[in-house]
């Protein structure tokens, strides 16, 4: 667990980050969103120490972090940055396995420790283990980035727009497999993003960041619904934050038993989003689609007017 | 991350520090009774007595002092102090000559000591670090200078004993001869070695063989020792100048300006070539594609784009070809080919000290004088970084 | 293996084979220098052995370099510590400072205070090979990608585990690119030491201006210039391939 208690950082006359407090629960993920230049990148750096905070407290299981020597603090905390600072000199598996030699683990168990990363971040040691940073593609390079950030096992992930050098595809990809990783291994990650969709589609909390300020936190569907202020609104997207919505909110949770009517051509997963129901509403011109299960067996059905939310409480649509 | 300037500028304490150790410590002249032998050495303590000593250190405790608690005025007032230690270092030798210069010897000489010239080197580094502090421009440090230029000119006519003004007044006529003797090699080398550099780069972007060749010669040239280079046109040139008497006519022999000026010119192109090269061939290709892209003809794509980016990589060659030619031009006096390096060589030979200097401070002051003026030149002309300490106007 | 071997040091052993052959046989080469001299009573310089003023100038380059590597890249590494960072831009400053003074005004100028001999000639190379080295670690050092510098500190290595392991590493193909730099003029500006009394592979050149004798100077400027390359190309092999 992380707590940050009117943490304040000044650089020179600048105040950059402003009394902030914030909990970050265990196993919980939250992404700091914001403007360039807001702090959140500073608030991520102070919880490794990387940037000395200069007034409030910030804690780790209950603990000052000024009671650590910041390099112990850090070799126990993960760190992934956006341009990977993979060291170009040393092969995939000596980057892996950085941070356990730092804490001096016999060098089998670390040879153990990077094939068993390797493998859970889809890297076949065979043929990854010996290639050098230059011969990586930007998601590779990603990949072996959050190993090396996991190499220790620490229970603590920093990880600061890990993905926003890649393309959107690779992005996506990754996102989902953040989210796999996340749900298997259950660390405390803190994410900092500008990339308001990245920051909904992987946070359990949201805070949003002004000046060196909270302005908001909560569930990423409580700050849609009720954004506490224009700044807010129009970070999450103005008038776009209803499709952002509908991004977020898995078609199973909207749709309706199968009724007796005729059941519509078009037709959506399960597990697919609102948005992309929408979507294919508009490109097929239906109002109604058919829900459908992994062996394309209709499940239930889904209409315009549970989408925008209208007739959840009453029953039928007709 | 911006960084919080400490309260203790250690730079200046440093060099403040050194500079109070080695000015008390070493010693600031020698008196020799004539040329040939040795002199005495004096501390500054005992050249003109512990009183004016620790006078002449006073200025040197405010800069230590200013180091430890550097206000809003403390770099302006150290840079005040920096010069006034500069403008009093003669003064310094002055006073020892009047106290222990006997008048009875007219021949009796004043040499200056380690602790001298180490003063002016710290000093001139105090000045280095205070003029980045400052962020001064070239030209206003330049007018700061101008005080202490008339105050050693003045001084210098307490100096008559100094060693190297005896050994100049002995020679003034030989000596300006050699100071335009320099010259002239240097200026006519680099100049020629402009146009034929130029000439050489144009030719070998048209060509990439030519380019490979050129270089490959030229990387080649850079490896024959300068002494051996001047040694080896020295036979090549007397027989052309006998077989030719037009030649012999203009003046060119085995030895002499001809093998010295040839020379010079064969190691002033590499760097000259390079630059022209780099200079033209790195031009950004955005910008290149864009002057075309609005209709700009080949010409003026050259003339209007290319010449004017290229032009202050170009001017970097040239200086330090310059630098370079003043050094080089010295070693020249070994085959007859005049200028300073005469007195150096000559002083070597007789064991005058201070006749090597006459030849040797001329050499430095010009070689960092054309590295001062045409590296400022360069960064005026430069459009591409706005980062040049000193010199926006 | 051995082949490839081989292959890879062949230009480097090709070039001192070639200087240790003129060095040691220079007998050999009487015809040839001959040619260049045909009336001169001698061809070969007879006042000491090139052998040893070949070694004699190896050891002067050598001396001069490896200060000149252990100041420059040790006032490189300090000043980009942060307890060193206030004296950066003046290191940086005097060291292309040091490149613009003439080696020949230097040497004159050691000579009064170190005496003639190898001191004087020692020092003006050491200054001015100074520069290509310092210039060349502060460039490599602090052309470091941040990103990199910022992993680092973030995995919780500390100042000295960065400094050996991520930017000495990386940094070591500029640094040896300047030493190289700096070697190979010095080994064609050590010849000047030949005349403040150096006895090296200048002082046949010398005695060849003085006494008019073309040979005597080619002997010591192919020497010098075979030197320079066995040197250089052995640089080039210690560069690393990879990048």
């Amino acid at each position: 667990m992380i707590e940050l208690k009117s943490v304040t950082k000044r650089f020179g006359g600048e105040t950059a980050v402003d009394a902030i407090s914030l909990t970050v629960n265990r196993g919980e993920l939250c992404a700091l969103v914001g403007t360039s230049g807001c702090g959140k990148s500073t608030t991520l750096r102070m919880i490794n120490r990387l940037i000395e905070h200069d007034g409030g407290e910030i804690h780790i299981d209950g603990r000052p972090i000024r009671e650590f020597d910041g390099r112990i603090l850090r070799r126990r905390i993960g760190y992934a940055i956006q341009s990977t600072g993979l060291f170009p000199h040393w092969s995939v598996a000596r980057n892996i396995g950085l941070v356990p030699r730092l804490l001096k683990w016999p060098a089998a168990r670390v040879g153990e420790r990077v094939e068993e990363l390797m493998a859970l971040l889809g890297l076949p040691v065979e043929q990854f283990a010996d290639k050098y940073p230059s011969q990586l593609s930007g998601g590779q390079a990603q990949r072996v980035g959050v190993a090396r950030a996991l190499a220790a096992d620490p229970d603590i992930l920093l990880m600061d727009e890990p993905f926003g050098a890649l393309d959107p595809i690779t992005r996506e990809g990754l996102q989902g497999e953040l989210r796999d990783l996340q749900s298997r291994l259950q660390k405390t990650i803190v994410f900092v993003t500008h990339d308001m969709d990245e920051a909904l589609a992987l946070a359990d909390r949201l805070v949003v960041m002004n000046a060196g300020r909270i302005v908001q936190q909560g569930r990423p569907l409580e700050l849609l619904r009720a954004p506490a202020d224009d700044f807010v609104a129009s970070l999450l997207g103005g008038d776009d934050r209803g499709l952002k919505e509908a991004a977020i909110t898995r078609v199973a949770e909207r749709m309706q038993p199968l009724s007796l009517r005729l059941l519509p051509q078009a037709r959506v997963h399960r597990d697919a989003t609102l948005r992309q129901a929408l979507a294919v509403m508009f490109r097929e011109h239906a109002d109604r689609l058919a829900v459908i299960d992994d062996e394309a067996l209709p499940v239930g059905e889904l209409s315009l007017r549970r989408i925008v939310g209208a007739g959840r409480e009453g029953g039928s649509d007709t | 991350m911006p960084r919080r300037d400490p309260p203790i500028n250690r730079v200046v304490l440093t060099l403040a520090l050194v500079a109070l150790v080695t000015w008390l410590s070493l010693p600031l002249g020698s008196i020799a009774p004539n040329r040939i032998v040795p002199g005495t050495a004096y501390t500054i303590a005992a050249a003109i007595g512990w009183p004016l000593a620790l006078v002449s250190c006073l200025p040197l405790l405010g800069l230590l002092a200013l180091a430890w608690r550097p206000g809003r005025l403390g770099y302006p007032l150290a840079l005040g102090l920096t010069l006034l230690l500069l403008l009093a270092l003669p003064a310094w030798l002055a006073l020892m000559a009047v106290r222990h210069l006997d008048p009875e010897l007219p021949q009796a000489r004043l040499g200056i000591g380690a602790a001298w010239w180490l003063a002016l080197f710290w000093l001139s580094l105090l000045l280095i670090e205070l003029r980045s502090r400052l962020a001064l421009a070239g030209w206003r440090l330049a007018l700061l200078m101008l005080p202490v230029a008339v105050g050693w000119w003045v001084a210098a006519g307490w100096l008559e004993p100094l060693a190297l003004w005896q050994e100049l007044s002995g020679r003034r006529g030989a000596f300006l001869e050699a100071v335009v003797d320099h010259l002239l090699l240097v200026g006519g080398a680099v100049g020629s070695s402009l146009v034929v550099g130029a000439a050489i780069a144009l030719a070998m972007r048209q060509n990439p063989r030519i380019e490979r060749l050129g270089f490959a010669l030229l990387n080649f040239l850079q490896t024959i020792p300068s002494l051996a280079l001047f040694g080896l046109l020295l036979a090549p040139l007397a027989w052309l100048a006998s077989r030719f008497e037009w030649l012999a006519g203009l003046g060119v022999s085995g030895i002499g300006w001809a093998p010295a000026f040839l020379a010079l010119l064969g190691y002033s192109l590499l760097p000259m070539v390079r630059n022209t090269f780099v200079a033209l061939s790195e031009v950004d290709p955005g910008v290149l594609e864009a002057a075309r892209g609005m209709g700009m003809s080949r010409g003026q794509v050259f003339r209007q784009v290319r010449l004017p980016l290229a032009l202050p990589v170009v001017l970097e060659g040239v200086r330090i070809t310059t630098v370079q030619a003043i050094g080089l031009t010295a070693v020249a006096a070994l085959i007859g080919a005049g200028g300073l390096g005469t007195f150096i060589f000559q002083g070597l030979g007789q064991a005058a000290m201070d006749l090597v200097l006459l030849g040797a401070l001329p050499i430095l002051a010009m070689a960092l004088a054309a590295d001062a003026l045409l590296g400022a030149l360069t960064r005026r002309l430069d459009h591409r970084t706005d980062l040049a300490a000193g010199a926006a106007p | 293996m051995s082949m490839a071997l081989l292959t890879r040091w062949s230009a480097p052993l090709v070039w001192l084979g070639l200087l240790l052959a003129l060095a040691v046989g220079g007998e050999w080469l009487e015809p040839l220098l001959r040619w260049s001299e045909p009336e001169a009573r001698r061809v070969l310089y007879p006042q000491a052995d090139l052998l040893t003023l070949l070694l004699r100038h190896v050891q002067v380059v050598a001396i001069a370099s490896g200060l000149a590597v252990v100041i420059g890249v040790g006032a490189a590494i300090l000043v980009t510590r942060p307890g060193g960072r206030d004296f950066l831009p003046l290191v940086a400053q005097f060291a292309s400072m040091g490149q613009t003074f003439p080696p020949v005004a230097v040497l004159a100028l050691a000579v009064p205070v170190l005496g003639f001999g190898t001191w004087p000639i020692i020092v003006a190379l050491l200054l001015y090979g100074l520069l290509p080295i310092v210039r060349n670690t502060l460039a490599g050092l602090e052309g470091l990608d941040p990103a990199i510098e910022e992993a680092a500190r973030g995995m919780g290595m500390g100042g000295g585990q960065r400094l050996w392991q991520v930017e000495l590493p990386l940094a070591a193909p500029i640094i040896l690119a300047g030493i190289r730099t700096s070697v190979t003029v010095n080994i064609a500006t050590a010849a000047l030491g030949a005349t403040v009394g150096a006895s090296n592979l200048g002082a046949p050149i010398i005695a060849g201006i003085v006494n008019g004798n073309t040979a005597y100077i080619l002997q010591g400027a192919v020497l010098i210039g075979l030197l320079a390359l066995a040197v250089d190309s052995l640089f080039s092999r210690l560069l690393p391939a990879r990048q």
